[in-house]
């Protein structure tokens, strides 16, 4: 049992991570970014990047990484989303489609499909820990773990505390009035993009190094989209019981279940959650009727 | 970099490459999963077809007539395999289809139809390439179905050496692989060994450690696997670091050679049919230095391809010239290919065995007390009948 509940906290972090970058930028620009999986495989690939250029320096390599994957969402929001303004929400949810599949190709493009690795390259070893009770998670599980704590102590505090996350969570909650007080949106949007790209690379980060990196993680990204719709669209708070139970009903099913469930329980979680409380655990009715 | 880059972006935008001498004789066709999930099983082989072909074109092509090979990515999807199907049967003297078996419908119908020749190169052999074969019906795969479960059975047996030991299986969820180790389950209880349930494992899982438990709280003293790289190799490692102590034995793909060496585990053990690069044959390095600077793939990822291409290259010289595709089928039926190495023996086919008349397998693993991968033993043969 404490297996199921060490493997349960390590799958939800992963979840919470790639989730905080859905309700980041839908929190700001209502746009739900559907790239975001892909956002998480790029950071992985930019990981790969540095360490194969500066081997045995991990922790330049993946501070280079999730400042170029920050970059990356940046840029995104200049060259991509910023023009979609005025458009429907609608066509900037394609437009993130869209982005998703050129980020898989240019993946490919450069580095092909093959399975890669950027462990060694960085020098480090992933060895497996024995928990109190029991179970066994491997050193980046636990990493996965408290890197997820750490970012959400992080951003509840840039939110509640910094002039910035203020503007941001304003901006969010009353635009016109935001917009009346003089907030710079374009420089909030911008940031919000900058963080999501900054959370998924650290998913991807964490992932590559504990199990692999190839074009298709971004896959991972639908069932923490199912995670940001359990736990409210435009609740980064709702993200963490939205992870552990997506999370714990994936792993249950495994262990209590049949296997296969596995895939589609974030999806049953999902649909669950829409006839019983549309707008999620901590959603706000009136964004469902934006949405 | 830039040509096997430039190769690769015509295949993402789904543009026709050829390998095209202005008077291309011998026209094929060939459907392959370049790009898509399961790309880094089947783009290896495509990428072989390229650079063998166009040696032998560059020597003259064969019996004075240049080949053309028609490629298509279907991403191992079978709608677009079906469109590819259509396409590549027009003008073509045969198709390869180097990709998963979601793909195989729809090329086998085309080939029906058009009772044209049709040779999986890559991807799993198909029942209707063992005896008794369809006429149509070719396969030059180094795995087969059935065939790998009877050998890795065995050779689990062979390393209990007499003890009970139970045997646990993990699949993918897709119906090859289950359906490979659901029928592995069976024989394994038929030679008397103590079978696990299979346990099936979803491609995109996000942590293989539940599966993983399952195997290890059943009391596994082995397990099997039969599935892509990512999920045979994901399952040992979560079993590695629960601290499961038995053995892991997997079907061993294109990544073997580099995955042994980066696990450097003394209990993983990877059979296949292809010999391992490592064992640096001269047919390894005159691979390697063909493909250099031509593939996106290491010339090690190369082997299933290339004795594809052999085979059908050997099936092109026995039909002569003109060369229509009913001939072909039948000079491919009694082809004998001296594969050189890459394989434990010949590939040699019978107007009622497409698949080979004898099959071998091999087995490695990385040895901890000389830090090297090695093998276990030589080759074993099995007969087909």
């Amino acid at each position: 049992m404490t297996q199921v509940l060490a493997t349960t906290v390590v799958v939800a972090s992963l979840y919470a991570l790639l989730a905080a970058g859905y309700v980041l930028v839908y929190r700001a620009t209502r746009v739900l970014n559907l790239a975001q999986g892909d956002m998480m495989t790029l950071g992985g690939y930019f990981l790969f990047l540095v360490a194969a250029a500066v081997p045995g320096q991990p922790a330049l390599s993946v501070a280079t990484a999730a400042a170029l994957s920050a970059l990356a969402g940046f840029v995104i929001y200049r060259l991509l989303m910023r023009p979609m303004a005025g458009h429907p929400i609608f066509a900037a949810v394609l437009v993130t489609i869209t982005l998703g599949i050129l980020l898989r190709a240019a993946i490919v493009l450069v580095y092909t499909d093959r399975i890669r690795h950027p462990l060694p390259l960085l020098g480090l070893a992933n060895p497996p820990r024995r928990l109190p009770g029991g179970a066994v998670v491997s050193t980046f599980d636990l990493l996965t773990v408290a890197v997820a704590a750490t970012l959400f102590v992080g951003l509840f505090a840039f939110l509640r505390l910094s002039p910035l996350g203020i503007q941001m969570r304003a901006a969010g909650e009353k635009p016109l009035l935001a917009a009346q007080r003089g907030i710079n949106f374009q420089l909030l949007f911008a940031l919000s993009w900058a963080l999501a790209g900054f959370a998924g690379a650290l998913a991807g980060i964490l992932y590559a190094n504990n199990v692999r990196l190839d074009p298709s993680l971004g896959v991972l990204g639908l069932k923490a989209f199912a995670v940001a719709l359990v736990g409210g669209l435009d609740s980064l708070g709702g993200v963490i019981p939205g992870a552990l139970i997506v999370a714990a009903v994936e792993v249950l099913s495994v262990r209590y279940g049949d296997p296969l469930l596995a895939d589609v329980s974030p999806f049953l979680c999902l649909l669950a959650m829409l006839l019983v409380r549309p707008w999620g655990l901590f959603g706000t009715r009136e964004e469902l009727e934006r949405v | 970099m830039a040509r096997p880059a430039l190769m690769l972006l015509a295949a993402l935008l789904g543009v026709t490459a050829t390998v095209t001498p202005a008077l291309a004789q011998y026209r094929i066709g060939m459907s392959a999963a370049i790009t898509g999930p399961a790309s880094s099983t089947y783009a290896p082989t495509y990428e072989a077809y390229k650079v063998y072909f166009k040696r032998v074109n560059d020597a003259g092509g064969i019996n004075g007539q240049k080949v053309e090979i028609i490629y298509e990515d279907d991403r191992g999807e079978p709608q677009r395999a079906a469109a590819n199907a259509k396409k590549l049967a027009e003008g073509s003297i045969l198709m390869v289809n180097a990709s998963t078996s979601a793909t195989y419908k729809p090329f086998m119908t085309e080939s029906e139809t058009e009772k044209l020749p049709l040779l999986f190169g890559g991807g799993v052999c198909p029942r209707e390439a063992f005896p008794p074969a369809s006429p149509l019906i070719f396969c030059s795969t180094s795995f087969g179905s059935k065939w790998d479960s009877r050998f890795a059975l065995g050779f689990i047996k062979e390393q209990a050496a007499g003890k009970k030991v139970k045997v646990g299986f993990a699949a993918q969820d897709i119906p090859l692989s289950r359906i490979e180790l659901e029928f592995a389950e069976q024989l394994a209880k038929e030679m008397g060994l103590e079978p696990i349930p299979v346990v099936v494992v979803p491609g995109n899982t996000p942590d293989f450690t539940p599966f993983a438990q399952k195997l290890k709280d059943a009391g596994a003293d082995w397990v099997l696997s039969w599935a892509l790289w990512h999920v045979e190799v994901g399952v040992f490692e979560a079993l590695h670091r629960i601290g499961w102590q038995g053995s892991y034995l997997l079907y061993g793909h294109q990544q073997t050679q580099d995955e042994l060496s980066r696990l450097k585990a003394g209990n993983l053990y990877a059979f296949g049919g292809n010999t391992l690069f490592m064992e640096n044959l001269p047919i390894h390095a005159e691979i390697a230095n063909l493909v250099k600077g031509q593939t996106t793939h290491p010339a090690h990822y190369m082997a299933e391809g290339w004795v594809s291409a052999m085979v059908l290259e050997a099936g092109l010289k026995k039909c002569g010239w003109p060369c229509p595709k009913d001939k072909l089928a039948t000079a491919l039926a009694s082809v004998s290919v001296d594969t050189r190495g890459l394989r434990g023996g010949p590939i040699e086919w019978t107007p009622d065995n497409h698949y080979r008349k004898s099959t071998y397998y091999k087995v490695y693993r990385w040895d901890p007390s000389k830090s090297v991968t090695a093998p276990v033993g030589g080759w074993t043969r099995l007969e087909i009948k």
